[in-house]
């Protein structure tokens, strides 16, 4: 029964669907955050739910279970049916970006949360248009 | 090995700081002004032997990455280079009454801002734009939020948000380009991009407006841009309109060019630029804080650039960089001229010009809004002339009558603000101004009156540069060339 189960969720197009659709519901999930939310913190978290969702997407989309690592050896002297290794570099990149903007973004909130005692994002408006 | 060092010192200079420290109050300072009239001058040598250059760094195209320095890169590069120069060297005159606080930081942070600029305008590489993208998105919030008022950290946040979401949107579109296409090489997908189905491309092309959109501050989503000029200094304001916005701008329409030429993109890009120039224009009107009016501005004029270089010949593109020249070096002498009247008058408001007690300031405000607004023998006035030339050329009448109602709408609001300037009342004791204050001025000046009056002089050059800008064929030659 759970090695059914479990074959059936090995299928090439099931893991396609489940990147495919998790992933945009989790970006959905984000952007309803960042549409609903008012706290700063839990703004910056939805963006950054926003972008994860993409990062998950891209690397879901782009590999291949039937493939191997990018290393050579063991059999391997060519680099055909090995997984491409570029994007994971990318991502990885794109992640530590993610987080220095978020830890960039938490420290001007702390500070500002310092100087006003402001949390929301509709009061922030020290410079409203008369 | 040349067009690398544009990007690798400013970045090396940070590291450099502690070192540089020792060498007592003023070594920071000098040693990164003087990088970067090294700099300027590199980029001067380069420009007068008609240089052009891939750099390869470590592994051959399409997979490694490079550097493309040609007429239009070295351009634009050639801008920045020299406003960033004349920006450090009004700076240096500051710094001895009002300097910034930890003085270091901010060396590093314009530094990191010239960095990121030059390499977005020279990245041939769609991830290495991502890269670039965000190290000049960084060092930019850092910069608005510098003094840490409660104005600031406001404009600091909104930046950053507005930012976080771009990228959000620019890398979605940057990876379904890898997907799609397998590389992430300009001139690769430039010879593929046309094989994707016509929705995808939309799709992708929707993701790259909106990434670049909030950057390049274009109409529906540039709400964010005038509370970030406001909160932040108005020195900081003067690198942001001459140099940042003109970086993304360079580098969204060469993406457009090299991956989507006459697409079924470019009317609605036209119709965008043509929209935001005349809603910032009507919005600018009633504002009362000189700050706001510059920025407000400034959208109009990134509106009409934006809709000049959409028309993708060569003529609009040279009235577009004749624009972003002109402009670049306007806004740079409007906003120092701001950060002088604020550090003297502590207001920003726009009857502060009532007090203003400085003959030579009130001549470099009219002139740059002279220039701004296009009158002859000013180097505005050879951009607009070029651009209104151009879409008649198009046939684009509808634009070219917003333009001009634009324009017009733009009128009122100088006018308002040199009355403002002349009005007879109660004078401040005298603005003084350092020499080398004084002389940033009368460079820009000379600038503006030189490129308005002897135009051709300068024509060639930026003819030739536009050319390369439209002809993507020779730039996927030139970075494939390593592979041939």
């Amino acid at each position: 029964m759970i090695e059914a189960l479990f074959n059936y969720f090995n299928q090439e197009y099931v893991i396609r669907a489940l990147v495919d659709v998790g992933s945009m519901t989790l970006f959905f999930v984000g952007f309803f955050g960042l549409l609903t939310q008012r706290h700063l913190l839990k703004i910056f978290m939805s963006i950054s739910v926003m972008e994860i969702a993409i990062f998950l997407f891209f690397i879901g989309s782009i590999f291949n279970k039937t493939y191997t690592a990018p290393i050579l050896g063991d059999g391997h002297t060519a680099f055909v049916t090995m997984n491409d290794p570029i994007p994971h570099a990318m991502i990885l990149t794109a992640i530590v970006i993610g987080m220095a903007v978020f830890a960039l973004g938490v420290s001007f909130a702390i500070e500002y949360y310092k100087l006003t005692g402001k949390t929301d994002i509709n009061d922030i408006n020290e410079m409203r248009e008369k | 090995m040349s067009s690398i060092y544009f990007v690798a010192l400013p970045l090396l200079f940070g590291f450099a700081t502690p070192l540089l420290q020792k060498f007592g109050k003023n070594g920071v300072a000098y040693a990164s002004t003087g990088m970067q009239v090294g700099l300027f001058l590199l980029a001067l040598y380069l420009m007068a032997t008609s240089f052009w250059a891939v750099e390869i760094i470590s592994i051959n195209p399409p997979l490694g990455i490079s550097f493309v320095l040609n007429r239009a890169s070295l351009l634009f590069v050639f801008l920045f280079t020299l406003l960033m120069m004349l920006f450090s060297f009004y700076y240096l005159g500051l710094r001895k009454t009002d300097p910034f606080p930890s003085e270091n930081k901010f060396f590093i942070l314009i530094n990191m801002v010239l960095a990121s600029s030059i390499g977005l305008v020279l990245s041939s590489d769609l991830f290495n734009i991502y890269v670039f993208f965000e190290i000049a998105g960084i060092s930019a919030y850092i910069l608005s939020a510098y003094h840490k008022t409660p104005k600031a950290l406001e404009a600091g946040l909104k930046y950053l948000l507005t930012g976080m979401l771009a990228s959000v949107f620019l890398v979605f579109g940057i990876m379904l380009v890898y997907i799609h296409l397998g590389t992430l090489n300009l001139a690769v997908v430039s010879q593929t991009f046309h094989t994707l189905p016509f929705n995808m491309k939309m799709l992708i092309s929707l993701l790259l407006f909106i990434g670049f959109g909030f950057k390049v501050e274009i109409f529906p989503l540039n709400f964010w841009v005038t509370d970030v000029y406001e909160g932040s200094s108005s020195l900081i304001n003067s690198l942001f309109s001459a140099i940042v916005v003109k970086a993304y701008l360079f580098v969204f329409f060469h993406i457009i060019y090299l991956a989507m030429p006459a697409s079924d993109f470019a009317p609605f890009l036209l119709m965008t630029g043509a929209v935001s120039m005349l809603a910032a224009e009507i919005i600018a009107l009633k504002q009362t804080n000189l700050k706001r009016v510059f920025a407000y501005s400034s959208l109009g004029q990134v509106g009409l650039i934006f809709a000049v270089l959409s028309l993708e010949n060569s003529a609009a593109v040279a009235a577009g960089f004749f624009i972003v020249i002109a402009h670049s070096v306007a806004k740079m002498m409007i906003f120092l001229s701001i950060t002088s009247i604020e550090r003297e008058h502590k207001s920003v408001d726009i009857a502060t010009l009532k007090e203003l007690n400085s003959p030579f300031l009130t001549v470099m405000i009219v002139l740059s809004m002279l220039s701004l607004l296009g009158i002859p023998l000013l180097a505005g006035f050879v951009g607009k002339f070029l651009a209104l030339k151009s879409f008649a050329m198009s046939g684009e009448f509808v634009v070219l009558g917003v333009i001009i109602v634009a324009s017009l709408i733009e009128s009122i609001y100088y006018f308002k603000i040199t009355g403002n300037l002349f009005e007879k009342g109660e004078r401040r004791r005298r603005l003084s101004l350092s020499k080398s204050q004084k002389s940033v001025f009368v460079t820009l000046a000379v600038l503006l009156v030189v490129l308005g009056t002897l135009p051709w002089l300068f024509s060639g050059y930026i003819q030739d540069a536009s050319l390369s800008m439209v002809d993507t064929e020779s730039y996927v030659n030139l970075l494939m060339g390593g592979l041939k």
